[in-house]
């Protein structure tokens, strides 16, 4: 019987640490990348490891090409300490937002900072093939314009339902269920096949809330739970400073809360969301109760839900009537688990929470007067600064969060590159078979699940 | 005509006339005397020029001071300088086009911290918001701009014909969008063309990139240039290099029109109307500081101008007579007289 193999080891047969000291390696870079730890100094203090395994760390991290220490930092009484930086240049990321009728588009790089965003107008009822086809030349295009010497190190995209998979680590390995009509289409694995890239898929509400965390207000928060007022309203929830995402990918969908008001009882969707501030503006609009949104009529423009808002900020009494109602409906829900959550913050997100304040003002009171003191002593209730950008944001931290998990990050970080990882290189073989099993299917005119027969094949 | 890109943060466009003020508006800022201030890249251009000229003549009408309007001579650092300088001068609004991205953004988020009504032409700063950070934008529909160039130079390729497109090197709202919509209008109408992209850093080269590109691409048969100034410095470069192939551009500029009324190689021209963004913008700017609502993006259609509609359309453009080489070649006046 022959001998396992065993893994190559150095002269004098002690593994470098290259081999033994991923989780460490991993740990300081994660302190680096962060930004909790910039010095060696401050490493030491924070990894708790001593002096020499730090300065050893270090020159491995630098050998691989992840980390760079260059620049004199602020002395603190003697020699200006060395800053140690993470190179976000190494690899770059490719974000989407996906909704009814808008692709927007961005590429960041592994810090999550975008460098550019461009949005579109699109029809998500129109067949999958064309949507993918159309967001690969975005892509493509944005790699030619802002990084065509960099690597994409992930992909991630928000899609406007709950993305009933994609736990799975630490890669996604196929494309998760998100939309009836693109059930069975190889979205995800010709991305991958396309790109080299992982790929993963979340939820509008996701992103958005991911983006809050990394780059609005929830940035110093663990516990954060961040609402999106629109036609339907959502939430996502950030528990000990991760996404939460729940059994099937959709915590979160309180907009089917039941509520009631006066005597009406339905969803609080329905009862509070912008069809119905839309619906009640235009009648105040129609029947004169609100000038200014009459004012808006005369000028031929439209009355809905972004209008209301607008007026409700100038001061408009039947349009603050109309926000305040549903101000009271969102914060009685909001109440209700933030009793059970007890976050630190609280945001309101959307385009009628951002333009006026009443909305939040009634979400504030609802929430202080139905929670208990305990829940409300430090709680913070505010509206995001992100706009939809957020979005996009988002999904670059999703990605940068997906990599440097250190589940992730110990199986590749002595490759120097997570393109390099076992896993997803196995993931990228099975993603080219999938990929060019559909276009087989294609070219012999058998209708594959989620492809059109009559579209054109892929670029 | 529709609009038919969307904004900066993917915002809906609302139409000029949304922005139309009425006699009790125009009372109402007479009545209140606004204080404005301009900050614009250049006003040494046409388009520049045309757009102050909106500006002012819907001002004027409103009684709203101009206070001064300020030349950047596109260097960021002058933009910034400005700005800080103007908050000094508490003016109730101040129209600025930025000249950069993350460069100026924070001097044009410290103009609307002070309470100073912000609007913008053409870009936004990365980071900056509607509502929060600015009033509202107010630029041409550069992806219909990007679609109309498209359009004209499809019809002048053969099947399966090789497109240059000259695109601007720096990071910029409505060179973007143009770029972004020839690509796809080529994509979705014209599949058979292949399209090979290369980027220009400055006016100055971008005819060496023309010919870097014909060299690299010699089946080329046709070329997109984001806008006007450009285009004409690779018509002259082609011409010195004997090459004669059709380009389309956006903007009309002078040189541009009279290349298209005398079939050189400009082949059509997408071009925006300055003079009325400048009215939009004002307008725009004086329902904002009447309390009044404005849409977060404002967007004026493009013109499809050939060799046909020249004339009328650099009269609408630039709102003056069009130049004689482009009356001559439109067989308008005689060329050997001078009116």
């Amino acid at each position: 019987m022959p001998l396992a193999q065993t893994p190559p080891i150095r002269g004098k047969g002690r593994p470098t640490t290259r081999d033994s000291a991923a989780t460490s390696l991993g740990a300081i870079l994660n302190l680096i990348r962060s930004g909790r730890a910039t010095t060696r100094q401050e490493l030491e203090r924070e990894s708790e490891l001593g002096r020499a395994v730090v300065a050893d760390r270090l020159a491995t991290l630098a050998d691989i090409g992840l980390i760079v220490e260059s620049e004199l930092g602020v002395a603190s009484g003697g020699r200006a300490p060395r800053l140690v930086q993470f190179k976000t240049e190494l690899g770059c990321i490719l974000v989407a937002t996906l909704d009814q009728s808008a692709l927007g588009v961005g590429i960041a790089d592994l810090s999550g900072r975008l460098f550019t965003e461009h949005h579109e107008a699109i029809d998500l009822g129109a067949d999958a093939v064309s949507t993918l086809q159309r967001i690969i030349a975005l892509f493509e295009w944005l790699i030619a314009k802002h990084a065509p010497a960099m690597p994409v190190w992930g992909i991630a995209i928000s899609v406007p339902g709950p993305v009933t998979e994609g736990d799975e680590m630490p890669f996604m390995v196929q494309t998760p269920s998100f939309l009836p009509a693109w059930e069975g289409f190889p979205f995800l694995e010709t991305l991958v096949d396309r790109f080299g890239a992982p790929v993963w898929l979340r939820s509008s509400i996701e992103t958005m809330t991911m983006g809050e965390r990394f780059a609005g207000a929830g940035q110093t928060t663990r516990n954060m739970l961040f609402v999106k007022v629109g036609k339907r309203i959502g939430a996502g929830l950030i528990f000990e400073g991760r996404l939460y995402r729940g059994g099937q990918g959709a915590a979160g969908l309180i907009g089917q809360m039941p509520v009631q008001m006066g005597d009406r009882a339905s969803t609080l969707d329905s009862l509070a969301g912008s069809d119905m501030i839309a619906r009640e503006g235009l009648a105040a609009a129609q029947s004169g109760k609100s000038p200014l949104l009459a004012d808006t009529l005369r000028r031929g423009g439209d009355v809905g839900a972004i209008e209301v808002s607008q007026a409700a900020q100038s001061g408009d009494p039947a349009s603050m009537e109309i926000l305040g109602q549903s101000g009271r409906l969102i914060g009685h829900s909001i109440a209700m688990l933030a009793n059970m959550l007890n976050p630190g913050l609280i945001v309101l997100s959307g385009t009628m929470a951002q333009t006026n304040d009443l909305l939040l003002a009634a979400v504030r009171e609802t929430v202080y007067g139905e929670s208990h003191p305990l829940v409300t002593r430090d709680l913070i209730i505010a509206k995001s600064q992100m706009g939809s950008s957020a979005g996009l944001v988002g999904a670059a931290m999703v990605v940068v969060e997906s990599l440097f998990d250190p589940g992730c990050l110990k199986d590749w970080i002595a490759l120097g590159t997570p393109l390099a990882h076992p896993m997803f290189l196995s993931l990228q073989m099975a993603c080219a078979a999938r990929s060019d099993g559909i276009t087989a299917l294609q070219d012999q005119g058998v209708n594959a699940p989620g492809f059109p027969s009559t579209s054109r094949s892929l670029p | 005509m529709t609009i038919s890109g969307l904004g900066p943060h993917g915002e809906r466009a609302a139409p000029p006339e949304r922005i139309a003020l009425f006699p009790d508006d125009i009372a109402s800022a007479r009545a209140a005397r606004f204080r404005v201030a301009i900050v614009l890249h250049t006003t040494a251009s046409d388009w520049a020029k045309q757009q102050v000229a909106g500006i002012m003549a819907t001002f004027g009408d409103c009684e709203t001071a101009v206070i001064e309007v300020v030349d950047c001579a596109f260097t960021p650092e002058a933009q910034i300088a400005a700005l800080d300088r103007l908050r000094g001068e508490k003016p109730d609004a101040i129209i600025s086009i930025p000249v950069a991205n993350s460069t100026v953004a924070d001097a044009h988020r410290r103009v609307s911290q002070e309470g100073i009504r912000l609007l913008l032409l053409d870009n936004v700063p990365t980071g900056l918001l509607p509502g929060s950070d600015y009033v509202a934008l107010v630029s041409a529909d550069n992806f219909g701009l990007g679609t109309i160039a498209a359009s004209f130079l499809a019809a002048r390729l053969a099947k399966g014909a090789a497109v240059g497109i000259l695109s601007y090197h720096a990071e910029f709202f409505a060179t973007n969008e143009r770029e972004i919509a020839f690509d796809k209008w080529m994509r979705m109408d014209r599949p058979d063309i292949r399209l090979h992209v290369r980027k220009f850093d400055s006016i100055q080269t971008a005819g060496q990139d023309a010919l870097a590109l014909i060299s690299a691409e010699p089946g080329l048969a046709g070329l997109f240039v984001v806008w006007d100034t450009p285009a004409m410095e690779v018509v002259k470069a082609l011409k010195r290099a004997g090459h004669h192939l059709p380009v389309t551009t956006i903007d009309l500029g002078r040189e541009a029109a009279i290349d298209l009324a005398s079939d050189g190689m400009i082949c059509g021209i997408g071009a925006q109307q300055p003079y009325l963004q400048g009215i939009a913008v004002a307008q725009t700017c004086v329902l904002a500081l009447l309390g009044k609502q404005t849409p977060d993006w404002v967007a004026l259609p493009g013109l499809a101008v050939s060799s046909e509609n020249v004339v009328e359309s650099f009269q609408k453009v630039w709102r003056k007579q069009a130049p004689r080489e482009v009356l001559v070649s439109a067989k308008l006046v005689q060329g050997n007289s001078r009116s």
